[in-house]
């Protein structure tokens, strides 16, 4: 099956997935360092941003992959290519790294020399029927990838574990709060009237998320737009789901106000400045975190979990103002 | 942090302590992950009762990760995947609790860089995202003991604070075997200044640990015939000399857990409950809690 208007050789479906983790770092790095972490090969440069935040991107590297495609039926669909995998620090803090590869239909039934695959960076050609919904299911799927099977995931977990090693974050490698690392394994496909829609994003076990993603033919063309907007989507799931579990921890609400507030200071210090959904999202798919907002409804969620950090901020500094104007010997110690 | 289990001999109660000690520790809300790091033995999927990972996974697990056959290697959430009736239900405020158990099939294997350079990065990750990680270790001076050693000293760990309990049991020659474990030519010590470590600073993070010791002044020695209790005094008296001589006396030892009748017939998690019902005794139970908060107490470890 072929989507409509699709050309032999030309991508039909994008696959990746992001791998988002606090950097192993007590302070945020700075620019300069971040760029030095990343600086994946010597050809090429890192980019550096710092409008409207702190953003660096790794130029992307290229890994050659010859193993069957994702699949829920089974089916074992050869295929031969390459894919791509880049890795980003956003504001010194947060470290991302993806791997992501298009899907296309080879011309003619043999493998071709590498020069071929080369010419084609982040593609993947196979060699039987395209099976859209069979190799969708089957990448978006939460169990562990079988041997021999195409995995992304694997690709920014090396990467992850390379920009992680790195000597210059030696000598300040202890983390300021403890994180949970989150993982957004995304698809897109053609959008049969043209349109960007999310068909859907779930949240599973282990940090795992998913995103299937229906995209006008132009967009899919760009992998590198759609995968910048996966990152997006990703850091900011990584910032709720380690803020939820920061305030989870913090226990707001028991009786030691200031033990929570201590608990809470690593979100404060570290995580609320952080959050801008959709500042690197390119103009066609910013609707699409319009649709997020609305339904989870990410910033609604961020927002209330800064009011209750807020709040308890205030109480706590209610409490101490109160406790400094009750005469020493009436004060009861704990 | 990064807490190492060893022991000299098999039989010291060193698996089933530790994983009795991560227990503890998420109970009192840390998040904990506990590495099988017994290769060719793995045990710790019997304590936390995880009966599909029982005798370690047939691929995927530590072994695996380590030789590079597999890029993570798996986890196993124990408040989910227990069949434990206590712990089914996991306890408000508690922490999680992660196994990452071992293979089947993996005995010890060459120490390689590319290995070492795994265990260095694997223990990286987990400390970005557990309070405590806890390392059980092959008894002896083994394969994995040099592994860590190798991977504690490499820059990007050495900075990480890392602790280490020496478990044996309350005999002679056990504590011979400790002491030798860790002072001796071939101990802990020498083979951790091999890899680069400083030695006095390694020195002050090793502690021993006594395990299953029978205390003559409670029940149900102190019900014995009056010449037994004197002659067990006396040999506590002369094991705490012992000791005293081997450098593993009072101020190396963290705690002692006496000898308990359940882990006598079981390797289990102390639950409250069985020390509330009295199945287990409570002294069992209250040596485990004051252990698992002395973990992190660095007036214990002689931080400078």
């Amino acid at each position: 099956m072929r989507a409509p208007g699709a050309e032999p050789g030309r991508p039909e479906l994008l696959c990746g997935e992001v791998r988002t983790a606090l950097l192993h770092s007590y302070d945020p790095v700075p620019h300069s360092s971040a760029a030095q972490l990343l600086k994946l090969r010597g050809d090429a440069p890192v980019l550096l941003s710092e409008r409207p935040n702190l953003h660096a991107r790794s130029p992307e590297v290229l890994t050659g992959v010859d193993c069957v495609l994702p699949s829920v039926s089974g089916a074992r669909t050869r295929c031969v290519g390459t894919v791509r995998a880049r890795a980003c620090v956003n504001d010194g803090r947060v470290l991302q790294a993806a791997g992501y590869f298009g899907v296309a239909v080879a011309q003619g039934g043999e493998r071709r020399q590498w020069s071929h695959y080369l010419a084609r960076p982040g593609t993947v050609e196979t060699f039987g029927r395209l099976r859209h919904d069979d190799i969708v299911r089957g990448f978006l799927g939460t169990g562990q990838t079988a041997a021999g099977v195409l995995d992304a995931g694997a690709t920014a977990e090396r990467l992850l574990t390379r920009v992680t090693a790195h000597p210059a974050l030696d000598g300040n490698r202890r983390v300021p709060f403890k994180s949970r690392r989150t993982r957004l394994r995304w698809t897109a496909r053609a959008a049969p009237d043209g349109e960007a829609v999310i068909e859907g994003f779930t949240l599973a076990e282990g940090g795992l998320r998913t995103l299937a993603l229906r995209l006008p033919a132009s967009t899919l063309a760009a992998p590198g737009v759609v995968a910048a907007f996966c990152e997006d989507i990703a850091q900011h799931d990584w910032l709720l789901t380690n803020l939820v579990h920061l305030v989870e921890r913090g226990r707001l609400g028991s009786a030691d106000r200031a033990r929570a507030v201590r608990s809470l200071s690593p979100a404060i210090d570290q995580l609320l400045h952080l959050w801008m959904p959709g500042a690197r999202v390119a103009k066609e798919l910013s609707p699409l975190w319009d649709v997020l907002e609305g339904e989870p409804g990410f910033s609604r969620q961020w927002q209330t979990l800064v009011q209750r950090i807020r709040d308890q901020l205030a109480l706590h500094t209610i409490s101490l103002l109160h406790a400094e104007r009750v005469p020493a010997e009436h004060m009861t110690t704990h | 942090m990064l807490l190492f289990s060893a022991s000299d001999k098999g039989g010291t109660g060193r698996s089933v302590t530790s994983a009795n000690l991560a227990y503890r520790r998420a109970l009192s809300g840390d998040d904990v992950c506990y590495l099988d790091f017994d290769f060719g033995s793995p045990t710790a999927a019997a304590v936390f009762d995880v009966p599909r990972v029982v005798r370690g996974v047939t691929s995927g697990g530590l072994h695996s990760y380590l030789q590079g056959d597999v890029p993570e290697p798996m986890l196993v959430d124990v408040w989910a995947d227990t069949e434990h009736e206590a712990l089914r239900t996991r306890p408000l405020g508690s922490g999680r609790m992660v196994l990452l158990p071992g293979d089947s099939g993996g005995g010890e294997f060459a120490l390689g860089h590319d290995t070492v350079g795994r265990c260095v990065s694997l223990l990286q990750r987990l400390e970005e995202e557990y309070d405590l990680v806890m390392v059980d270790l092959s008894a002896g001076r083994s394969y994995a003991v040099d592994m860590v050693l190798a991977a504690t000293a490499q820059p990007g760990l050495a900075e990480l604070t890392s602790r280490w309990l020496v478990f044996h049991r309350w005999t002679r020659q056990h504590v011979i075997a400790a002491s030798g474990l860790v002072y001796g030519d071939r101990g802990i010590l020498a083979a951790g200044v091999g890899h680069g470590h400083d030695g006095d600073e390694l020195r002050e993070a090793i502690r021993f640990v006594r395990a299953a010791v029978p205390d003559p002044e409670a029940v149900p020695w102190n019900q014995v015939p009056a010449a037994q209790v004197s002659w067990m005094r006396k040999c506590d008296e002369q094991l705490m000399d012992l000791a005293a001589r081997l450098d593993a006396a009072d101020s190396r030892r963290l705690g002692t857990v006496p000898l308990e009748p359940v882990l006598q017939w079981r390797e289990v998690l102390i639950t409250d409950e069985d020390a509330d019902s009295g199945v287990a005794n409570t002294a069992t139970r209250d040596a485990l809690v004051e252990l698992a908060g002395k973990l992190t107490l660095d007036e214990e470890w002689g931080e400078r």
